[in-house]
């Protein structure tokens, strides 16, 4: 009667947690995998098989295609956010004055809001922009340019906007990554290193050959997360460039299929695709790295 | 000897310091610029650098037309509204759900934990759709019962759990895998005998949670609030598709739409209201930051 009770009890405090994740996370993903086999009419709801349209549609559309490509070409910001974050919690890692400083500085654009930092970067990437007045400044000053004016259309060059959004995500997303590895570096102990320095090895060995190896286990999570991140990338694509000069990605494609076509099921069977792939990056990323077990 | 020793150590504390402050330039300089953009009179060289970077006769005129064309008090109110509620919400469901998982055996158990944890990898943009859907049905939900309980139409039950609610833009973020996990680190932390002692009392399981565990947790409890508070108040996504209304709207939604919009008349108030938008954030995180540092320091281990 007691453990009866007992479980109850356990149960109980649950309830609240399993309710609201029943409901708004794997509800979701059933219904999801419902809609993007049948035609959703937004009107009255009704919904009816439609035998694979959706996934027969995307597979032929060019628009999803694109979009695939440029969620895969995003993946190329993971290596730079990962090594560019390490580096930085390898500078603020030590006892020298003003590392709270830095630290916090360096994690002023993960507290920011999405759309309010966007705002502020589509100031500098603009065509009379920020970016385009300091590289002609710099130009100029170098004497490689004659005038000081340099007019690149950064959100708007289909061949260089996906690199100017993935910009925005490497600066939005290094502070988080930082502070993972700062916490996966204050784990080695100061021995290791200073023996090292003992033996001899230049600070880009002891880089490679140590702090590396060392952080590992970190490594492989913030890898993990920001596959994960690169993938779903689109946020940035709402706030800089709304999916304009070949900045589609795929849940941009998902998000643009439900809230402006309103074609609820064609959306669900697209971001059956991305979850997909997401998973499948998981899984890779789990056998690669996690062999040391 | 000793001095080239020194040199060298201070060529590398030079080359140290010169990496971390190329790295703060680049974090901040769209702030930096804002600020300055924003306290310049004359908007004809914001463009340029460095003149940009530095305010060009400055005053607070573009400040005061922040508030005058903006209604950046009524976004001020919702965003503080749904943090606030967010934050409660959040606690009270993760520290409900931390408590069974991390100091009860029941069968389940570990089922459960798998499954919450299992969310983390799902993209959770992609329950968006079904949501949305979802809380239409609440809307209508609400509807049938008002007009059940024969409630008048001043009633207006759907503005309280449907589409445009507060409530529909706080509800899917109560439950999350990251709160739940944080608080169930923290309890399995606390020694077994304090829970024994009280057991021995006779006091409750609900009694222990909030009488033993909780007072013992606060730093845990206290990370897991600001890390909430950042996340709320900068979400944009998912409020900017449930809220339609302009008097509900968060923020970082409104503030977004308005200096998108057609309202946008000058660079310069767009450069002031971003400043403004950002600064109670700073104030804020410059206040708890340590707890940013050593919050997720437990969650990773």
């Amino acid at each position: 009667m007691k453990s009866h009770n007992y479980t109850a009890t356990a149960y109980l405090f649950l309830a609240p947690a399993l309710i609201l994740l029943g409901i708004f996370t794997f509800w979701p993903v059933g219904f999801n995998t419902y809609l993007a086999f049948h035609d959703y009419a937004i009107a009255d709801g009704v919904t009816t098989w439609n035998d694979f349209a959706h996934f027969k549609y995307i597979y032929d559309e060019s628009l999803f295609h694109s979009a695939l490509k440029n969620s895969l070409l995003y993946l190329l910001v993971v290596p730079c956010i990962q090594l560019a974050a390490l580096l930085m919690a390898k500078l603020v890692n030590n006892k020298l004055p003003g590392m709270t400083f830095f630290r916090a500085t360096y994690y002023i654009p993960v507290i920011t809001a999405i759309s309010v930092a966007g705002v502020a970067w589509a100031f500098v990437y603009k065509y009379d922009g920020m970016l385009n007045g300091f590289l002609g400044w710099v130009g100029h000053a170098l004497g490689l340019l004659a005038s000081p004016e340099v007019q690149i259309d950064w959100l708007g060059n289909p061949d260089i906007a996906i690199f100017s959004v993935m910009a925005f995500t490497f600066w939005k997303g290094l502070g988080y990554y930082m502070v993972l590895y700062l916490a996966g570096l204050q784990a080695i102990p100061a021995e290791v290193e200073e023996a090292a320095i003992l033996d001899g090895a230049n600070a880009w060995d002891r880089f490679w050959k140590i702090t590396v190896p060392m952080v590992k286990p970190t490594i492989l999570l913030c890898t993990l997360l920001s596959t994960i991140g690169a993938m779903k990338a689109f946020q940035e694509v709402i706030v800089l460039s709304k999916g304009q000069a070949d900045t589609y990605t795929a849940l941009y494609y998902v998000f643009d299929q439900a809230f402006r076509n309103y074609n609820f099921g064609r959306a669900a069977a697209a971001g059956l695709v991305v979850t997909f792939f997401c998973m499948m990056l998981a899984i890779v990323q789990f056998r690669f790295f996690g062999d040391r077990k | 000897m000793i001095t080239r020793k020194t040199l060298h150590r201070a060529l590398g504390l030079g080359g140290h310091y010169t990496g971390l402050i190329v790295f703060a330039l680049f974090t901040t300089f769209p702030f930096l610029w804002a600020l300055s953009s924003g306290l310049s009179a004359d908007a004809s060289r914001m463009y340029q650098f460095p003149a940009g970077f530095w305010p060009q006769d400055m005053s607070l005129v573009w400040f005061e037309r922040v508030f005058q064309e903006m209604p950046f008090t009524t976004y001020l109110k919702n965003s503080a509204l749904l943090s606030l509620f967010t934050i409660l919400g959040v606690v009270a469901v993760s520290v409900l759900a931390g408590y069974p998982l991390a100091r009860m055996k029941f069968p389940g158990r570990g089922l459960i934990f798998v499954a919450i944890i299992a969310t983390m990898m799902l993209p959770s943009e992609v329950g968006i759709v079904p949501n949305f859907i979802t809380l239409k049905h609440f809307g209508d939900a609400a509807d049938a019962l008002q007009g059940a309980l024969g409630l008048g139409p001043d009633w207006s039950l759907r503005g309280w759990v449907g589409l445009d609610s507060y409530f529909g833009a706080m509800a899917p973020n109560f439950a999350g895998a990251f709160g739940i996990f944080l608080m169930k680190q923290a309890f399995e932390a606390i020694p077994q005998d304090l829970i024994d002692a009280a057991r021995v009392d006779g006091a409750s399981e609900m009694q222990i949670l909030w009488k033993v565990m909780v007072p013992v947790t606060t730093p845990s409890l206290a990370a897991l609030a600001i890390f909430t508070l950042v996340g709320a108040w900068n979400d944009y996504l998912w409020p900017s598709i449930v809220l339609t209304s302009k008097d509900k709207l968060p923020l970082a939604v409104g503030v977004f739409n308005d200096l998108t919009g057609p309202f946008a008349t000058s660079d310069n108030i767009l450069m002031a209201a971003i400043v403004l938008t950002i600064v109670p954030v700073l104030v804020f995180f410059a206040c708890t930051q340590r707890y940013f540092i050593s919050g997720l320091d437990g969650a990773v281990k």
